[in-house]
Protein backbone atom coordinates (compact mmCIF):
# COMPACT_ATOMS: atom_id res chain seq x y z
CA UNK A 1 0.00 0.00 0.00
CA UNK A 2 2.44 2.00 1.00
CA UNK A 3 4.17 1.88 -2.07
CA UNK A 4 1.67 2.22 -4.19
CA UNK A 5 0.94 5.89 -2.70
CA UNK A 6 4.58 6.45 -2.97
CA UNK A 7 4.31 5.70 -7.49
CA UNK A 8 0.80 7.84 -7.03
CA UNK A 9 3.05 10.76 -5.60
CA UNK A 10 5.56 10.34 -8.03
CA UNK A 11 3.64 10.25 -11.21
CA UNK A 12 2.39 13.19 -10.41
CA UNK A 13 5.58 14.88 -9.73
CA UNK A 14 5.79 17.03 -13.18
CA UNK A 15 3.20 18.64 -12.23
CA UNK A 16 3.46 18.83 -8.26
CA UNK A 17 6.80 21.07 -9.52
CA UNK A 18 5.03 22.92 -12.09
CA UNK A 19 2.29 23.68 -9.94
CA UNK A 20 4.71 25.36 -7.00
CA UNK A 21 7.38 27.10 -9.38
CA UNK A 22 5.61 28.08 -12.17
CA UNK A 23 1.79 28.61 -11.32
CA UNK A 24 1.67 29.06 -7.47
CA UNK A 25 4.90 30.85 -6.63
CA UNK A 26 4.52 33.52 -9.38
CA UNK A 27 0.76 34.32 -8.25
CA UNK A 28 1.65 34.76 -4.46
CA UNK A 29 4.79 36.37 -5.65
CA UNK A 30 2.96 38.96 -7.37
CA UNK A 31 0.13 39.64 -5.12
CA UNK A 32 2.84 40.52 -2.39
CA UNK A 33 5.14 42.75 -4.87
CA UNK A 34 2.10 44.85 -5.36
CA UNK A 35 2.64 45.89 -2.13
CA UNK A 36 6.35 47.36 -2.67
CA UNK A 37 7.87 49.70 -5.02
CA UNK A 38 10.18 47.35 -6.20
CA UNK A 39 11.62 47.96 -9.75
CA UNK A 40 14.54 46.42 -12.03
CA UNK A 41 16.95 48.66 -10.54
CA UNK A 42 16.42 49.65 -7.42
CA UNK A 43 18.66 46.87 -5.37
CA UNK A 44 16.30 47.84 -2.53
CA UNK A 45 12.52 47.81 -2.26
CA UNK A 46 9.89 48.70 0.83
CA UNK A 47 6.62 47.55 1.41
CA UNK A 48 3.83 50.88 0.48
CA UNK A 49 0.71 49.47 1.30
CA UNK A 50 -1.94 49.76 -1.07
CA UNK A 51 0.10 53.18 -2.40
CA UNK A 52 0.16 50.83 -5.78
CA UNK A 53 -3.47 50.22 -6.21
CA UNK A 54 -4.31 54.29 -4.85
CA UNK A 55 -2.23 55.62 -7.63
CA UNK A 56 -3.50 52.97 -10.38
CA UNK A 57 -7.02 54.64 -9.55
CA UNK A 58 -5.78 57.97 -10.79
CA UNK A 59 -3.27 57.56 -13.15
CA UNK A 60 -4.21 58.54 -16.43
CA UNK A 61 -3.04 55.36 -18.88
CA UNK A 62 -4.23 53.13 -16.39
CA UNK A 63 -7.86 54.68 -16.67
CA UNK A 64 -7.87 54.56 -20.19
CA UNK A 65 -6.48 50.89 -20.66
CA UNK A 66 -9.42 50.05 -18.26
CA UNK A 67 -11.66 51.90 -19.96
CA UNK A 68 -10.62 49.86 -23.75
CA UNK A 69 -10.52 47.08 -22.35
CA UNK A 70 -13.81 47.67 -21.04
CA UNK A 71 -15.40 48.13 -24.69
CA UNK A 72 -13.82 45.67 -25.90
CA UNK A 73 -15.06 42.95 -23.75
CA UNK A 74 -18.44 44.09 -23.76
CA UNK A 75 -18.49 45.29 -27.56
CA UNK A 76 -17.18 41.85 -28.95
CA UNK A 77 -18.62 38.69 -26.38
CA UNK A 78 -22.41 39.89 -27.04
CA UNK A 79 -21.85 39.99 -30.86
CA UNK A 80 -19.58 37.40 -31.22
CA UNK A 81 -21.63 34.64 -29.26
CA UNK A 82 -25.13 35.75 -31.29
CA UNK A 83 -22.73 34.98 -34.79
CA UNK A 84 -21.36 32.20 -33.59
CA UNK A 85 -24.99 30.80 -32.51
CA UNK A 86 -26.45 31.95 -35.90
CA UNK A 87 -23.30 30.50 -37.79
CA UNK A 88 -24.10 27.17 -36.05
CA UNK A 89 -27.72 26.85 -36.50
CA UNK A 90 -26.99 27.68 -40.18
CA UNK A 91 -24.39 24.59 -40.66
CA UNK A 92 -26.07 22.46 -38.40
CA UNK A 93 -28.64 20.96 -40.79
CA UNK A 94 -27.23 18.26 -43.35
CA UNK A 95 -26.55 19.64 -46.58
CA UNK A 96 -24.25 19.21 -49.30
CA UNK A 97 -20.89 20.59 -48.58
CA UNK A 98 -21.37 21.33 -44.83
CA UNK A 99 -17.91 20.06 -43.58
CA UNK A 100 -16.30 22.56 -45.86
CA UNK A 101 -18.20 25.49 -44.78
CA UNK A 102 -17.41 24.67 -41.26
CA UNK A 103 -14.08 24.00 -41.93
CA UNK A 104 -13.52 27.27 -44.16
CA UNK A 105 -15.47 29.46 -40.64
CA UNK A 106 -12.89 27.83 -38.37
CA UNK A 107 -10.26 28.35 -40.64
CA UNK A 108 -9.13 31.82 -38.41
CA UNK A 109 -9.64 30.75 -35.18
CA UNK A 110 -6.53 28.46 -35.82
CA UNK A 111 -4.60 31.24 -37.66
CA UNK A 112 -1.18 32.97 -35.12
CA UNK A 113 -2.69 36.18 -33.72
CA UNK A 114 0.24 37.49 -34.92
CA UNK A 115 -0.17 36.71 -38.41
CA UNK A 116 -3.67 37.68 -38.44
CA UNK A 117 -2.92 40.90 -36.80
CA UNK A 118 -0.47 41.73 -39.55
CA UNK A 119 -2.76 40.64 -42.30
CA UNK A 120 -5.46 43.35 -41.33
CA UNK A 121 -2.59 45.54 -40.18
CA UNK A 122 -2.24 45.81 -44.29
CA UNK A 123 -6.23 45.63 -44.44
CA UNK A 124 -6.78 48.71 -42.39
CA UNK A 125 -4.45 50.97 -43.91
CA UNK A 126 -4.81 53.63 -45.61
CA UNK A 127 -6.33 52.55 -48.95
CA UNK A 128 -6.41 49.14 -48.34
CA UNK A 129 -8.79 46.70 -48.73
CA UNK A 130 -11.19 47.76 -46.30
CA UNK A 131 -10.54 51.34 -47.02
CA UNK A 132 -11.37 50.53 -50.06
CA UNK A 133 -14.80 48.77 -49.63
CA UNK A 134 -15.87 51.39 -46.98
CA UNK A 135 -15.72 53.78 -50.40
CA UNK A 136 -17.54 51.64 -52.39
CA UNK A 137 -20.09 51.32 -49.67
CA UNK A 138 -20.75 55.02 -49.12
CA UNK A 139 -18.24 55.43 -45.97
CA UNK A 140 -15.51 57.92 -45.96
CA UNK A 141 -12.64 55.99 -44.17
CA UNK A 142 -9.92 57.84 -41.82
CA UNK A 143 -7.75 59.78 -43.76
CA UNK A 144 -4.63 57.64 -42.46
CA UNK A 145 -6.15 54.30 -42.04
CA UNK A 146 -8.29 52.62 -39.57
CA UNK A 147 -5.51 51.43 -37.09
CA UNK A 148 -4.06 55.43 -36.87
CA UNK A 149 -7.20 57.15 -35.96
CA UNK A 150 -8.12 57.27 -32.64
CA UNK A 151 -11.92 57.15 -33.71
CA UNK A 152 -12.02 53.75 -34.89
CA UNK A 153 -8.80 51.96 -34.20
CA UNK A 154 -9.95 49.77 -31.15
CA UNK A 155 -13.16 49.16 -33.27
CA UNK A 156 -11.39 47.72 -35.82
CA UNK A 157 -9.52 45.56 -34.01
CA UNK A 158 -12.15 44.37 -32.29
CA UNK A 159 -14.20 43.64 -36.06
CA UNK A 160 -10.95 41.30 -36.59
CA UNK A 161 -11.41 39.52 -33.28
CA UNK A 162 -14.47 38.55 -33.59
CA UNK A 163 -14.27 37.64 -37.76
CA UNK A 164 -11.34 35.24 -36.12
CA UNK A 165 -13.27 34.01 -32.73
CA UNK A 166 -16.97 33.13 -34.54
CA UNK A 167 -15.89 29.83 -35.92
CA UNK A 168 -14.32 28.69 -32.86
CA UNK A 169 -17.37 29.15 -31.05
CA UNK A 170 -19.78 28.15 -33.57
CA UNK A 171 -18.13 24.67 -33.05
CA UNK A 172 -18.73 24.17 -29.10
CA UNK A 173 -22.52 25.92 -29.80
CA UNK A 174 -22.57 22.76 -32.94
CA UNK A 175 -21.54 20.31 -30.14
CA UNK A 176 -24.64 21.48 -27.84
CA UNK A 177 -27.02 21.24 -30.73
CA UNK A 178 -25.85 18.01 -31.33
CA UNK A 179 -26.25 16.72 -27.49
CA UNK A 180 -30.30 17.77 -27.75
CA UNK A 181 -32.02 14.84 -27.90
CA UNK A 182 -33.74 14.70 -31.47
CA UNK A 183 -37.26 13.04 -29.78
CA UNK A 184 -38.12 16.74 -28.08
CA UNK A 185 -38.06 18.11 -31.90
CA UNK A 186 -40.48 15.39 -32.77
CA UNK A 187 -42.96 15.70 -29.90
CA UNK A 188 -42.95 19.66 -30.74
CA UNK A 189 -43.85 18.98 -34.62
CA UNK A 190 -46.29 16.95 -33.36
CA UNK A 191 -47.61 18.85 -30.83
CA UNK A 192 -47.83 21.67 -33.74
CA UNK A 193 -44.84 23.63 -32.62
CA UNK A 194 -43.40 26.19 -35.39
CA UNK A 195 -39.72 26.10 -36.24
CA UNK A 196 -39.54 29.72 -33.86
CA UNK A 197 -41.73 28.30 -31.18
CA UNK A 198 -38.96 25.41 -31.34
CA UNK A 199 -36.54 27.53 -31.21
CA UNK A 200 -36.95 29.46 -28.55
CA UNK A 201 -38.63 26.66 -26.38
CA UNK A 202 -36.08 24.14 -26.69
CA UNK A 203 -33.48 24.81 -28.82
CA UNK A 204 -32.10 28.24 -26.70
CA UNK A 205 -33.01 27.18 -23.20
CA UNK A 206 -31.03 23.99 -23.86
CA UNK A 207 -28.02 25.45 -25.28
CA UNK A 208 -27.98 27.32 -22.02
CA UNK A 209 -24.86 25.60 -20.62
CA UNK A 210 -22.52 25.86 -23.57
CA UNK A 211 -23.97 29.37 -23.93
CA UNK A 212 -22.57 30.26 -20.15
CA UNK A 213 -19.18 27.98 -20.66
CA UNK A 214 -19.01 29.99 -23.74
CA UNK A 215 -19.35 33.43 -22.31
CA UNK A 216 -16.78 32.75 -19.44
CA UNK A 217 -14.25 31.89 -21.41
CA UNK A 218 -14.53 34.28 -23.74
CA UNK A 219 -14.46 36.69 -21.04
CA UNK A 220 -11.26 35.36 -19.52
CA UNK A 221 -9.86 35.33 -23.34
CA UNK A 222 -10.88 39.06 -24.10
CA UNK A 223 -10.16 40.75 -20.82
CA UNK A 224 -6.67 39.73 -20.98
CA UNK A 225 -6.23 41.12 -24.61
CA UNK A 226 -2.57 41.63 -25.79
CA UNK A 227 -1.33 40.46 -28.89
CA UNK A 228 -2.98 42.40 -31.24
CA UNK A 229 -2.64 45.65 -29.94
CA UNK A 230 0.91 45.00 -29.09
CA UNK A 231 1.71 44.33 -33.27
CA UNK A 232 -1.00 46.95 -35.00
CA UNK A 233 -0.97 49.88 -32.61
CA UNK A 234 1.14 49.40 -29.59
CA UNK A 235 -1.69 50.99 -27.80
CA UNK A 236 -1.09 54.44 -29.44
CA UNK A 237 -4.68 55.72 -30.49
CA UNK A 238 -6.74 55.15 -27.72
CA UNK A 239 -5.94 51.05 -28.09
CA UNK A 240 -4.10 50.78 -24.85
CA UNK A 241 -6.28 47.87 -22.74
CA UNK A 242 -4.88 46.60 -19.31
CA UNK A 243 -2.59 43.77 -20.19
CA UNK A 244 -0.85 46.37 -22.93
CA UNK A 245 -0.56 48.54 -19.52
CA UNK A 246 1.02 45.80 -17.52
CA UNK A 247 3.80 45.06 -20.10
CA UNK A 248 4.14 48.73 -20.77
CA UNK A 249 4.79 49.94 -17.18
CA UNK A 250 6.38 46.38 -15.80
CA UNK A 251 8.62 45.09 -18.71
CA UNK A 252 9.28 48.07 -20.27
CA UNK A 253 11.50 51.38 -19.54
CA UNK A 254 10.73 52.30 -15.68
CA UNK A 255 10.38 47.80 -15.00
CA UNK A 256 8.00 49.03 -12.40
CA UNK A 257 7.46 45.69 -10.88
CA UNK A 258 5.06 46.40 -7.98
CA UNK A 259 3.16 48.92 -9.98
CA UNK A 260 2.35 46.68 -12.70
CA UNK A 261 1.44 43.97 -10.18
CA UNK A 262 -0.89 45.56 -8.65
CA UNK A 263 -2.70 46.12 -11.88
CA UNK A 264 -2.54 42.48 -12.81
CA UNK A 265 -4.80 42.24 -9.56
CA UNK A 266 -6.78 44.47 -10.11
CA UNK A 267 -7.87 42.81 -13.77
CA UNK A 268 -8.11 39.35 -11.96
CA UNK A 269 -10.35 41.00 -9.65
CA UNK A 270 -12.80 42.02 -12.26
CA UNK A 271 -12.16 39.50 -14.19
CA UNK A 272 -13.66 37.12 -11.20
CA UNK A 273 -16.27 39.01 -10.57
CA UNK A 274 -17.24 39.44 -14.23
CA UNK A 275 -17.22 35.12 -14.12
CA UNK A 276 -18.86 34.78 -11.22
CA UNK A 277 -21.57 37.31 -12.21
CA UNK A 278 -22.10 35.77 -15.36
CA UNK A 279 -22.59 32.41 -13.35
CA UNK A 280 -25.56 33.84 -11.13
CA UNK A 281 -27.30 35.39 -14.19
CA UNK A 282 -27.22 32.44 -15.97
CA UNK A 283 -28.23 30.06 -13.27
CA UNK A 284 -31.19 32.23 -12.12
CA UNK A 285 -32.65 32.08 -15.56
CA UNK A 286 -32.34 28.51 -16.05
CA UNK A 287 -34.69 27.98 -13.18
CA UNK A 288 -37.37 30.20 -14.21
CA UNK B 1 -40.60 27.61 -53.97
CA UNK B 2 -37.40 25.05 -52.65
CA UNK B 3 -35.04 25.46 -55.44
CA UNK B 4 -35.13 29.36 -54.03
CA UNK B 5 -34.41 28.66 -50.34
CA UNK B 6 -31.44 26.60 -51.39
CA UNK B 7 -30.23 29.40 -53.68
CA UNK B 8 -30.19 32.13 -50.70
CA UNK B 9 -28.99 29.48 -48.39
CA UNK B 10 -25.99 28.51 -50.57
CA UNK B 11 -25.33 32.11 -51.40
CA UNK B 12 -25.67 33.11 -47.76
CA UNK B 13 -22.96 30.50 -47.07
CA UNK B 14 -20.80 31.16 -49.77
CA UNK B 15 -20.75 35.16 -48.83
CA UNK B 16 -19.63 34.03 -45.30
CA UNK B 17 -17.11 31.68 -46.50
CA UNK B 18 -15.53 34.47 -48.94
CA UNK B 19 -15.65 36.47 -45.65
CA UNK B 20 -13.94 34.29 -43.77
CA UNK B 21 -11.23 33.05 -45.55
CA UNK B 22 -10.08 36.40 -47.89
CA UNK B 23 -7.83 37.68 -45.29
CA UNK B 24 -5.52 34.49 -45.76
CA UNK B 25 -5.77 33.99 -49.92
CA UNK B 26 -5.05 37.79 -49.38
CA UNK B 27 -1.77 37.05 -47.55
CA UNK B 28 -0.40 34.19 -49.67
CA UNK B 29 -1.62 36.78 -52.83
CA UNK B 30 0.52 39.27 -51.43
CA UNK B 31 3.17 36.50 -50.27
CA UNK B 32 3.66 36.03 -54.11
CA UNK B 33 3.83 39.53 -55.25
CA UNK B 34 6.64 41.53 -56.75
CA UNK B 35 8.67 42.92 -53.97
CA UNK B 36 8.85 46.32 -54.23
CA UNK B 37 5.24 47.71 -55.65
CA UNK B 38 2.59 49.15 -53.57
CA UNK B 39 -0.11 46.47 -51.98
CA UNK B 40 -2.88 47.74 -53.71
CA UNK B 41 -6.27 46.30 -54.81
CA UNK B 42 -5.20 46.99 -58.76
CA UNK B 43 -2.50 44.71 -58.24
CA UNK B 44 -4.49 41.67 -57.36
CA UNK B 45 -4.83 40.68 -60.17
CA UNK B 46 -2.12 42.14 -62.60
CA UNK B 47 0.99 41.43 -60.56
CA UNK B 48 3.14 38.75 -61.26
CA UNK B 49 3.01 35.54 -59.16
CA UNK B 50 6.39 34.28 -58.23
CA UNK B 51 8.16 32.46 -55.31
CA UNK B 52 10.87 35.08 -54.89
CA UNK B 53 9.75 36.84 -51.38
CA UNK B 54 9.89 33.40 -49.92
CA UNK B 55 13.40 32.97 -51.46
CA UNK B 56 14.82 36.36 -50.00
CA UNK B 57 13.49 35.23 -46.47
CA UNK B 58 15.90 31.84 -46.27
CA UNK B 59 18.51 33.45 -48.57
CA UNK B 60 18.84 36.92 -46.17
CA UNK B 61 17.13 36.73 -43.03
CA UNK B 62 17.18 34.80 -40.23
CA UNK B 63 13.66 32.60 -40.82
CA UNK B 64 15.42 29.15 -41.32
CA UNK B 65 16.59 29.79 -37.10
CA UNK B 66 13.46 30.85 -36.39
CA UNK B 67 11.17 28.22 -38.14
CA UNK B 68 13.77 25.75 -36.30
CA UNK B 69 13.50 27.41 -32.71
CA UNK B 70 9.31 27.53 -33.29
CA UNK B 71 9.49 23.36 -34.43
CA UNK B 72 12.15 22.48 -31.66
CA UNK B 73 10.31 23.86 -28.57
CA UNK B 74 6.79 22.63 -30.39
CA UNK B 75 7.91 19.21 -30.62
CA UNK B 76 9.72 18.93 -26.86
CA UNK B 77 6.39 20.76 -25.19
CA UNK B 78 4.12 18.37 -26.76
CA UNK B 79 5.96 15.19 -25.63
CA UNK B 80 6.35 16.83 -22.69
CA UNK B 81 2.72 17.13 -22.44
CA UNK B 82 1.57 13.95 -23.65
CA UNK B 83 3.81 12.28 -20.97
CA UNK B 84 2.93 14.42 -17.99
CA UNK B 85 -0.63 15.12 -18.37
CA UNK B 86 -1.03 11.55 -19.21
CA UNK B 87 0.84 10.56 -16.09
CA UNK B 88 -1.11 12.86 -13.48
CA UNK B 89 -4.69 12.43 -15.18
CA UNK B 90 -3.57 8.69 -14.63
CA UNK B 91 -2.90 9.30 -10.91
CA UNK B 92 -5.98 11.64 -10.40
CA UNK B 93 -8.38 9.13 -12.05
CA UNK B 94 -7.21 5.86 -10.44
CA UNK B 95 -5.79 6.23 -6.76
CA UNK B 96 -7.62 7.40 -4.59
CA UNK B 97 -6.18 9.27 -1.63
CA UNK B 98 -6.39 12.55 -0.54
CA UNK B 99 -3.80 14.23 -2.15
CA UNK B 100 -5.26 13.13 -5.32
CA UNK B 101 -8.32 14.97 -4.64
CA UNK B 102 -6.26 17.93 -4.13
CA UNK B 103 -4.23 17.53 -7.14
CA UNK B 104 -7.47 17.77 -8.98
CA UNK B 105 -8.78 21.04 -7.11
CA UNK B 106 -5.17 22.34 -8.17
CA UNK B 107 -6.13 21.59 -11.83
CA UNK B 108 -9.43 23.17 -11.95
CA UNK B 109 -8.08 26.47 -9.95
CA UNK B 110 -5.53 26.86 -12.46
CA UNK B 111 -7.23 26.56 -14.73
CA UNK B 112 -9.58 29.88 -14.00
CA UNK B 113 -6.92 31.67 -13.22
CA UNK B 114 -6.50 34.89 -15.98
CA UNK B 115 -2.12 33.83 -17.11
CA UNK B 116 -1.51 37.69 -16.97
CA UNK B 117 -0.51 37.68 -12.97
CA UNK B 118 2.40 35.24 -14.04
CA UNK B 119 3.95 37.56 -16.51
CA UNK B 120 6.57 39.91 -14.38
CA UNK B 121 7.08 36.90 -12.26
CA UNK B 122 7.90 34.46 -14.76
CA UNK B 123 9.98 37.38 -16.19
CA UNK B 124 12.06 37.43 -12.67
CA UNK B 125 11.98 33.77 -12.45
CA UNK B 126 13.94 33.05 -15.85
CA UNK B 127 15.87 35.55 -14.76
CA UNK B 128 17.33 34.34 -11.58
CA UNK B 129 17.36 31.10 -12.51
CA UNK B 130 19.51 32.32 -15.69
CA UNK B 131 17.49 31.13 -18.23
CA UNK B 132 15.96 34.03 -19.37
CA UNK B 133 16.48 34.08 -23.17
CA UNK B 134 17.13 30.41 -23.64
CA UNK B 135 15.30 27.29 -25.07
CA UNK B 136 14.39 26.48 -21.23
CA UNK B 137 12.27 29.36 -20.53
CA UNK B 138 9.99 28.50 -23.44
CA UNK B 139 10.04 24.94 -22.69
CA UNK B 140 10.10 24.03 -18.74
CA UNK B 141 6.90 26.25 -17.94
CA UNK B 142 4.33 24.24 -20.24
CA UNK B 143 5.74 20.69 -19.91
CA UNK B 144 2.57 19.73 -18.40
CA UNK B 145 -0.95 22.21 -18.86
CA UNK B 146 -4.34 21.44 -16.47
CA UNK B 147 -6.56 21.55 -19.32
CA UNK B 148 -4.82 18.60 -20.94
CA UNK B 149 -4.88 16.57 -17.87
CA UNK B 150 -8.26 17.44 -17.19
CA UNK B 151 -9.36 16.21 -20.78
CA UNK B 152 -7.25 12.65 -20.36
CA UNK B 153 -8.48 12.21 -17.00
CA UNK B 154 -12.16 12.28 -18.11
CA UNK B 155 -11.18 9.79 -20.95
CA UNK B 156 -9.30 7.44 -18.47
CA UNK B 157 -12.19 7.56 -15.81
CA UNK B 158 -13.97 6.28 -18.65
CA UNK B 159 -11.87 3.42 -19.44
CA UNK B 160 -13.13 0.30 -17.23
CA UNK B 161 -10.59 -0.64 -14.92
CA UNK B 162 -10.17 -4.71 -15.72
CA UNK B 163 -7.96 -4.60 -17.77
CA UNK B 164 -5.58 -3.56 -15.43
CA UNK B 165 -6.41 -5.53 -12.34
CA UNK B 166 -5.97 -8.52 -14.61
CA UNK B 167 -2.07 -7.13 -15.21
CA UNK B 168 -2.06 -6.54 -11.98
CA UNK B 169 -2.77 -10.04 -10.98
CA UNK B 170 -0.71 -11.23 -13.39
CA UNK B 171 2.19 -9.51 -11.50
CA UNK B 172 3.08 -6.72 -13.74
CA UNK B 173 4.16 -3.60 -12.10
CA UNK B 174 2.69 0.03 -12.12
CA UNK B 175 5.02 1.25 -14.83
CA UNK B 176 4.54 -1.29 -16.98
CA UNK B 177 0.82 -1.45 -16.71
CA UNK B 178 0.82 2.51 -17.18
CA UNK B 179 2.59 2.63 -20.23
CA UNK B 180 1.86 -0.71 -21.97
CA UNK B 181 -1.57 -1.05 -21.21
CA UNK B 182 -3.32 2.19 -20.42
CA UNK B 183 -1.24 4.34 -22.52
CA UNK B 184 -2.33 2.67 -25.77
CA UNK B 185 -5.74 2.57 -24.66
CA UNK B 186 -5.39 7.02 -24.15
CA UNK B 187 -4.47 7.15 -27.85
CA UNK B 188 -6.96 9.15 -28.97
CA UNK B 189 -7.51 11.45 -26.62
CA UNK B 190 -3.54 12.08 -26.58
CA UNK B 191 -3.93 12.58 -30.51
CA UNK B 192 -6.36 15.48 -29.43
CA UNK B 193 -3.68 16.25 -26.94
CA UNK B 194 -0.68 16.77 -28.56
CA UNK B 195 -2.57 18.70 -31.77
CA UNK B 196 -3.65 21.19 -29.45
CA UNK B 197 -0.87 21.64 -27.58
CA UNK B 198 1.26 22.03 -30.72
CA UNK B 199 -0.94 24.80 -32.12
CA UNK B 200 -1.10 26.60 -28.96
CA UNK B 201 2.77 26.70 -28.70
CA UNK B 202 3.21 27.57 -32.13
CA UNK B 203 1.13 30.55 -32.07
CA UNK B 204 1.88 31.20 -28.82
CA UNK B 205 3.62 34.89 -28.99
CA UNK B 206 3.23 36.49 -25.18
CA UNK B 207 5.47 34.41 -22.93
CA UNK B 208 8.07 33.41 -26.03
CA UNK B 209 8.36 37.66 -26.95
CA UNK B 210 8.78 38.31 -23.21
CA UNK B 211 11.25 35.85 -22.17
CA UNK B 212 13.97 35.68 -25.16
CA UNK B 213 15.80 38.53 -26.52
CA UNK B 214 18.18 36.83 -29.23
CA UNK B 215 17.76 35.66 -32.77
CA UNK B 216 19.41 32.42 -31.71
CA UNK B 217 16.07 30.88 -29.71
CA UNK B 218 13.30 33.54 -30.92
CA UNK B 219 9.93 31.76 -32.62
CA UNK B 220 8.72 32.80 -35.61
CA UNK B 221 5.58 34.81 -34.24
CA UNK B 222 7.50 36.51 -32.35
CA UNK B 223 10.01 37.62 -34.77
CA UNK B 224 7.32 38.19 -37.56
CA UNK B 225 5.52 40.74 -35.02
CA UNK B 226 8.87 42.30 -33.97
CA UNK B 227 10.20 42.51 -37.95
CA UNK B 228 7.28 44.93 -38.90
CA UNK B 229 8.07 47.93 -36.74
CA UNK B 230 11.58 48.17 -37.54
CA UNK B 231 11.69 50.53 -41.33
CA UNK B 232 8.81 50.74 -43.96
CA UNK B 233 6.90 48.12 -44.03
CA UNK B 234 8.08 45.19 -46.94
CA UNK B 235 4.39 43.80 -47.08
CA UNK B 236 5.64 41.38 -49.69
CA UNK B 237 8.17 40.08 -47.71
CA UNK B 238 6.13 40.06 -44.17
CA UNK B 239 3.51 38.44 -45.85
CA UNK B 240 5.40 35.39 -47.60
CA UNK B 241 7.02 35.05 -43.71
CA UNK B 242 3.51 34.61 -42.32
CA UNK B 243 2.43 32.52 -45.01
CA UNK B 244 5.87 30.28 -43.75
CA UNK B 245 4.13 30.41 -40.12
CA UNK B 246 0.72 29.38 -41.24
CA UNK B 247 1.39 26.70 -43.69
CA UNK B 248 2.03 24.05 -41.37
CA UNK B 249 -0.75 25.02 -39.64
CA UNK B 250 -3.33 24.41 -42.46
CA UNK B 251 -1.54 21.17 -43.65
CA UNK B 252 -2.43 19.58 -39.91
CA UNK B 253 -5.58 21.23 -39.99
CA UNK B 254 -6.79 19.30 -43.17
CA UNK B 255 -5.21 15.59 -42.10
CA UNK B 256 -6.42 16.20 -38.49
CA UNK B 257 -9.48 17.67 -38.82
CA UNK B 258 -11.10 15.63 -37.03
CA UNK B 259 -9.48 15.32 -33.68
CA UNK B 260 -9.09 19.25 -34.01
CA UNK B 261 -12.48 19.52 -33.68
CA UNK B 262 -13.80 17.08 -30.67
CA UNK B 263 -10.70 18.39 -28.86
CA UNK B 264 -12.66 22.10 -29.27
CA UNK B 265 -15.93 20.56 -28.21
CA UNK B 266 -14.89 18.04 -25.63
CA UNK B 267 -14.09 21.16 -24.37
CA UNK B 268 -17.54 22.67 -24.12
CA UNK B 269 -19.33 19.45 -23.31
CA UNK B 270 -17.55 18.72 -20.28
CA UNK B 271 -19.73 21.54 -18.30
Amino acid sequence: MQHKKTTALLLALPWIVTLLLFWLYPIIYSFVVGFTDRQLLSKTWQWVGFDNYIALLSDESFLTALKNTSIFVLGTIPVTTIVALLLALLVNKQFKGRGLFRAGYFLPSITSMVVVALIFTNLFQRGGYIALLAEMLGFTPPQHGFLLDSSTALYSIMAMDIWMAVGYYMLIFLAGLKSIPQELYEAAKIQGAGQVRQFFSITLPLLKPVALFILVINSIKSFQVFVEIFVMTQGKFETSTMVYFIYESGLTTKFNFGYASAAAYILFLIVAVFSFLQFRLLKNRGTV
Amino acid sequence: MKIIRKLIRYSMLLLILAVMIFPLLWMFRVSLMESGNSVAFENLFTSSFSFQNYLDLFATSKIGQYLFNSVLVGLVVTVGNIIFCFMTAYTIARYDYIVNKLLFISVILILMIPIHIIIIPMYLLMVKFGIYDSYFALILPWLVNPIGIFLVKQYIEAIPPSMEEAARIDGAGEMRILFRIVMPLCKPVLAVLAIQVFFTNWNSFLFPFILTQSDSVRTLPVALALMQGHQAIDWQHLMAGSAIAVIPVLIVFIIMQKQIVSGITAGGIKQ
